[in-house]
């Protein structure tokens, strides 16, 4: 067992300040606090080497969780272990086998070459040469970074920027890495690449990852097992294909029809959720796709016809919402 | 240890890519210099003696503060609060480093640079100026002269560090840092020798922490304190140095909890 959080729990006291001048000085005098739960009574394990997506709506208590996996939040409930260790200690031997890579912090040094900061990481860290060499190297080759190693940080763009701040956060080969927000602000193609590396990494290093993103895509092609967070507490803990069978039970059938069809004739089919001549869109239960594709083939004029699994940002949004609707 | 050895170099090499702005700063301690320099020449003709100060170590005080100046009264950790503020702090927090002993590389960088060019200017404004300069050639006072020097280039780090620790509970860390600077300049005895004030005020002054930065590794390198009062300065700068650096932890440890407790 990697990581074991149990009936973790975290709030902060919040002051609260009315706005305007009349406000300032009134929260001089007295100053109001609101506790808010961030996290409030959360429970999972993860094994080594599972790379996990830990999703949620801005708000929901992802960052927080992190944090106080990573050692940087005292929880005010609950216990944590991350590789034997209690983060919040935050002994040498731990801080030297994880990492917290955060989209919008970092560490590079602004004016100097990315690989200065490298250089420093290694005796932070106490790599010795040959590991760091070799690391080196590899981490190179896999984010395709030898032409901007040299190049003062000041200079690089935001995604050659978020490869070199992943790279000096991962020099030290963590076994455990959280990610939060590791995609943000990348162009696709920089997205994409980052994600063959985090694939590779967790291969290759058998690290354990937890990643938290707002593209699904991420998620998607990344990680088997997900989290879903939402008013700090999960809402769902499993499998990614669960989740699908679990809130869309249903695949997308597309038509596109080549002659005009009356509108009342397709609603004996079933649910449609969207008919605009010549396209149909129409959700059917998995068990049921086999006999309505054949019965529309049979029946209508089809000049195309596409069967898709649901896509996972439809499913999120329907976990949120209802959710959503369960707390009012 | 070749982690803050590292830390140090990468800050040398940080100042050496704003080259142009560090020599205008140079520059503007060298005017600053001057200006005082010359002030002092003409109220101070060669003969006379004012408050017990001959030209020559008026002079010499004048020209010994701005070396003393680069090598004690320049840190870096203003930046501190602004990486409380931002959320930096975290990046250190989670590697395995002490931040003070971090901020105190930069700071050994950063006095290395100011050193090499302190040298540099007082050499040319020597041979330029020819100023009748008093050297000590006593080991006893060189000794203590740099002694002192160290245990103020704590008390000044300490101090500045303590600033930076405003960070934890506001997002004003410049406001008390800008009192802290006149302060300085008037206690340290950067623009004159603090004796020439009036004896009571003196009196004062000589407990506080502010004189041992500038003030008294002078007076001992002129060589005019007695050995008395060599030793109760020095007791009181290292009772200062252990108070700062106590006061420093616990306001650390104290910002940490609040830090690590709310979050940012």
């Amino acid at each position: 067992m990697t990581i074991s959080v149990s009936h973790l729990s975290k709030h902060f006291q919040v002051h609260q300040k009315e706005p305007g001048v009349i406000g300032s000085l009134k929260s001089l005098v007295l100053r109001k606090y609101e506790t808010v739960k961030a996290v409030s009574d959360i429970s999972f394990k993860i094994n080594e080497g599972e790379l996990i997506g830990f999703i949620g709506p801005n708000g929901a208590g992802k960052t927080t969780t992190l944090k106080c996996l990573s050692g940087l939040l005292y929880p005010t409930n609950g216990k944590i272990s991350v590789l034997g260790f209690n983060p919040y200690d935050r002994k040498i031997e731990f801080l030297k086998k994880i990492a917290l890579v955060m989209g919008q912090k970092n560490q590079l040094w602004w004016d100097l070459p990315p690989i200065d900061t490298f250089l420093l990481n290694k005796e932070i860290y106490g790599i010795e040469n040959e590991k760091y060499n070799i690391v080196f190297e590899e981490l190179t080759k896999l984010l395709d970074a030898k032409d901007i190693l040299k190049v003062p940080v000041k200079k690089l763009s935001l995604g050659q920027r978020m490869k070199m701040e992943l790279m000096a956060s991962i020099i030290h080969s963590p076994k455990v890495l959280f990610l939060d927000e590791p995609t943000i602000g990348l162009d696709v193609l920089m997205q994409k690449k980052l994600r063959e590396f985090l694939k590779e990494y967790n291969i290759r290093f058998k690290a354990t990852i937890i990643l938290t993103s707002h593209y699904m895509a991420d998620v998607e092609q990344l990680c088997k097992r997900v989290i879903i967070i939402n008013f700090g507490k999960i809402i769902f803990d499993g499998q990614l294909s669960n989740l699908i069978e679990q809130y869309a039970p249903y695949k997308k059938l597309s038509v596109i029809f080549r002659e005009y069809v009356d509108p009342k004739k397709l609603d004996k089919l079933g649910n449609i959720s969207n008919f605009q001549y010549p396209k149909l869109i129409i959700n059917v239960p998995n068990k049921k796709i086999n006999s309505t594709a054949s019965s529309i083939l049979k029946n209508f004029p089809v000049e195309d016809i596409t069967i898709e699994d649901p896509q996972i940002e439809d499913i999120i949004e329907k976990v949120y919402t209802q959710e959503d609707k369960r707390k009012k | 240890m070749k982690k803050y050895y590292i830390i140090a170099r990468n800050t040398w090499d940080e100042m050496l890519t704003y080259r142009v702005s560090f020599v205008m700063w140079r520059i503007r301690n060298i005017i600053q210099l001057l200006t005082i320099y010359f002030l002092w020449q003409v109220i101070l003709p060669p003969g006379k003696t004012l408050l017990g100060y001959s030209q020559s170590l008026m002079l010499t005080y004048i020209l010994g503060t701005s070396l003393i100046d680069s090598v004690v009264l320049s840190s870096r950790t203003y930046a501190v609060g602004e990486e409380i503020n931002s959320g930096n702090l975290m990046n250190f927090l989670l590697r395995p480093i002490n931040y003070f002993l971090y901020w105190f590389s930069k700071d050994i960088g950063d006095k290395a640079m100011n050193i090499c060019f302190s040298i540099a200017e007082l050499t040319l404004i020597f041979i330029i100026l020819r100023p009748p300069f008093f050297i000590q050639t006593n080991p006893f006072y060189i000794l203590f002269f740099v002694f002192s020097v160290i245990l103020s280039l704590f008390i000044y780090f300490f101090l500045n560090f303590l600033l930076g620790l405003i960070g934890f509970w506001s997002p004003e860390v410049w406001a008390p840092r800008f009192i802290f600077i006149t302060l300085l300049g008037f206690f340290a005895g950067s623009l004159f020798p603090l004796d020439i004030l009036p004896k009571t005020i003196y009196e004062i002054l000589r407990f506080l922490p502010f004189t041992y930065l500038l003030y008294f590794p002078l007076k001992i390198y002129l060589g005019q304190l007695s050995f008395l009062q060599i030793a109760s300065g020095l007791a009181i700068s290292i009772f200062w140095t252990f108070a700062i650096y106590f006061i420093v932890k616990a306001t650390w440890q104290k910002g940490l909890k609040s830090y690590t407790a709310y979050g940012r």
